[in-house]
């Protein structure tokens, strides 16, 4: 059952190009959009009892015959799983109505579909190679998606992201080899085994280097982040909801976490670099995104930003860090698609991505309005919205493991972070209504849906934020809490 | 001994051949024939591991990208090979075997040989047996290659 998380969407991307030529529209909507449904049902009704307390691991067989896929399941990657079924359904929902004037949709759901398996893929792998692998399955379509509009800034943003994209995975290649080279094996049970049992501090640290900087890249921390806010903006409005909300966290956060917190186990001079990434990504970005005019721009900046809150959280290494860092990580892919979302439809709109240019939208727009301010006051962090929650608990975590700094920089970074949200605001929807934007209406109904959507369960966490955390976001901190031991033992190899 | 020289050979000669031609077709070919032959030494060299993923991933998928786009962006007309393709070919595969001969006459004997590492097993045996889950991946590869080059060279549809 299980593995469906990968096939179905393949599969479903095989037949597409072919169900393109008989309905250029409806079907390709009908049948992505069934494909996010069919997931989310799986998570939520098969996932949860299948892993219990514990990991649950899926042998294949063909014809009655055990063949070598393992698939692991667990906590964490239940919940990344959730996560990316419940955005991907928010963004195939506001494709319907904004790829319409790309053209070609059907390829685009088979390529968006491609990544969703190439996601899935790396959340259930057991092994450091199928790792790489499925992360270059998610990298390939996404370079396609990056430059879907075929304009100049989407070729060249999708060429400078494929180009850093294969710095990374050449560094997470060596690194793997390196890691076969010293402990024979590539699963991680045998790896994990192989580095208790070995004596090799400096090789381990070279190996850790090079995984830093390539789930770095991939998670566009600072200072690897130049790649980001060029291919975001310049993606079209979903895909760059799917690559901020999803990839990054997914290639990126997740990858890194497993690989640091359940196959090497967590150093104190790991979790202090990776506390150090944080905050940098942190600041930086936050000063970064306060310059910008392009609201992608500023959006994808403040990605950076908020990824460095997640992984800051997740390398203090205590169980409410990664806790709060987790959950984070799910306010985050849910409030930031929001936003991307709706500057999609801002864009549709007026045709313009430069918040200069706008003004007085709100009137014209009241749901994308109302959304927009929905989300940025999320990710700021103002109450009872969701990014409160997560933000409150990675601030208390810093406080509680005595790192009164960081957790001063945490609180000065989300002020930062409220200033370039209300900026947006004050640019785009208040302000005097523009003569030009005088024939602008409302977005259409599917965009509408998937952004209101989007919005109630920003609001939803929030309120009801102590059951999701029981509920999702709990065993898997608990998953990554156990380190190393969660894969000794567990994976039955 | 003959066949693993005779390998590296082709295989140098094949490496260079593809840097050299400027049809673009020729030079992928010769590129995929060159790491067929890599795939080969390494399985000799008993490393069938890598010696799949080296065949099923550049002589296989990654030709098969660069066909595809190269028909699909081919504008026509016969490419010109460089003048300098009929002399620098072979001067730089002298210089490799001289600079070779040299080199390996102070080492041949002398290395001692690797252990062999548990991984053995026919090409088929590691593909199919060993590292199955990596064949979903790379269908995943070569759907995303082929649907990315599907995307980027369409056509406009007449409405838009």
């Amino acid at each position: 059952m299980v593995f469906l998380f990968i096939a179905l969407p393949l599969v479903v991307a095989g037949i597409l190009p072919l169900v393109g030529k008989i309905s250029k529209k409806v079907l390709p909507d009908l049948l992505t959009n069934s494909v996010f449904i069919i997931l989310l049902a799986l998570v939520f009704f098969e996932g949860r009892g299948l892993i219990g307390q514990d990991v649950a691991v899926q042998q294949l067989s063909w014809l009655g015959e055990p063949i070598n896929i393992r698939l692991m399941l667990d906590g964490f990657s239940l919940f990344m799983l959730f996560a990316v079924s419940l955005v991907g359904f928010a963004i195939s929902l506001f494709s319907i109505d904004y790829m319409d004037h790309y053209g070609s949709k059907a390829n685009f759901y088979a390529l968006f579909l491609v990544m969703l398996a190439g996601m899935n893929g790396l959340l259930l792998v057991t092994d450091l190679f199928q790792i790489y692998i499925f992360l270059e399955v998610a990298a390939v379509a996404s370079y396609a998606l990056v430059a879907f509009g075929l304009g100049q800034d989407e070729l060249e943003a999708s060429f400078k992201y494929l180009m850093l994209s294969a710095v990374a995975s050449a560094f997470l290649l060596a690194g793997i080899v390196i890691i076969f080279g010293v402990t024979g094996g590539l699963d991680f049970e045998t790896v994990s085994q192989g580095l208790r049992a070995l004596d090799a501090r400096y090789l381990v640290g070279l190996c850790a280097a090079f995984f830093i900087l390539g789930f770095g890249l991939k998670a566009a921390l600072v200072p690897f982040h130049a790649w980001l806010p060029d291919a975001h903006p310049s993606a079209p409005a979903p895909i760059s909801a799917a690559l901020s909300g999803l990839l990054i966290k997914v290639s990126g956060v997740y990858a890194l976490t497993r690989v640091f917190l359940n196959v090497f186990g967590l150093t104190p001079a790991l979790s202090t670099v990776l506390m150090y990434l944080g905050v940098i990504s942190m600041v930086v970005a936050a000063l970064l995104a306060l310059g910008q005019t392009d609201i992608k721009r500023m959006l994808a900046y403040s990605s950076i930003s908020q990824v460095g809150y997640i992984v800051l959280g997740i390398g203090l290494g205590t169980p409410l860090g990664i806790l709060g860092g987790l959950f984070h990580l799910f306010n985050h892919a849910l409030a930031k698609s929001l936003l991307f979302l709706n500057s999609g439809s801002l864009q549709m709109a007026t045709g313009t991505r430069n918040l200069d240019e706008m003004g007085g939208l709100g009137k014209r727009m009241p749901v994308t309005a109302g959304t927009t301010l929905i989300g940025s006051l999320a990710i700021a962090g103002v109450p009872p919205l969701n990014g409160f929650w997560s933000k409150l608990i990675i601030i208390v975590a810093l406080i509680q493991a005595k790192h009164w700094a960081f957790a001063l920089i945490a609180v000065l970074a989300s002020v930062l972070t409220l200033w370039y949200y209300l900026l947006i605001q004050r640019k785009a929807f208040f302000g005097k209504p523009n003569e030009k934007w005088s024939a602008v209406r409302e977005a259409p109904f599917w965009m509408t849906v998937s952004t209101v959507l989007l919005a109630l369960l920003c609001i939803a966490t929030g309120i009801f934020f102590a059951g999701t955390i029981n509920s999702w976001i709990r065993p898997a901190a608990d998953a990554l809490v156990k380190g190393v031991q969660t894969m000794l033992g567990s994976l039955g190899f | 001994m003959i066949v693993e020289i005779a390998l590296l050979c082709g295989l140098v000669l094949l490496s260079v051949a593809a840097v050299l031609f400027r049809d673009l077709l020729k030079a992928a070919i010769c590129l995929a024939v060159a790491s067929l032959l890599l795939g080969i030494i390494f399985f000799r060299m008993k490393a069938p591991y890598i010696g799949a993923f080296e065949i099923s991933v550049v002589a296989g998928l990654i030709t098969v990208l660069f066909i595809t786009t190269i028909a699909l962006t081919k504008t026509g007309g016969d490419v010109r090979e460089s003048k300098a393709a009929s002399w620098i070919f072979p001067l730089v595969f002298v210089v490799f075997l001289v600079l070779d001969f040299f080199v390996m006459r102070g080492l041949i004997g002398k290395i001692p040989s690797l252990e062999a590492t548990p991984e053995h097993g026919t090409f088929g045996d590691v593909l199919w047996k060993l590292r199955t889950f990596d064949l979903v991946g790379q269908i995943g590869v070569i759907f995303a290659g082929v649907l990315a080059v599907l995307a980027l060279f369409r056509k406009r549809d007449k409405d838009e």
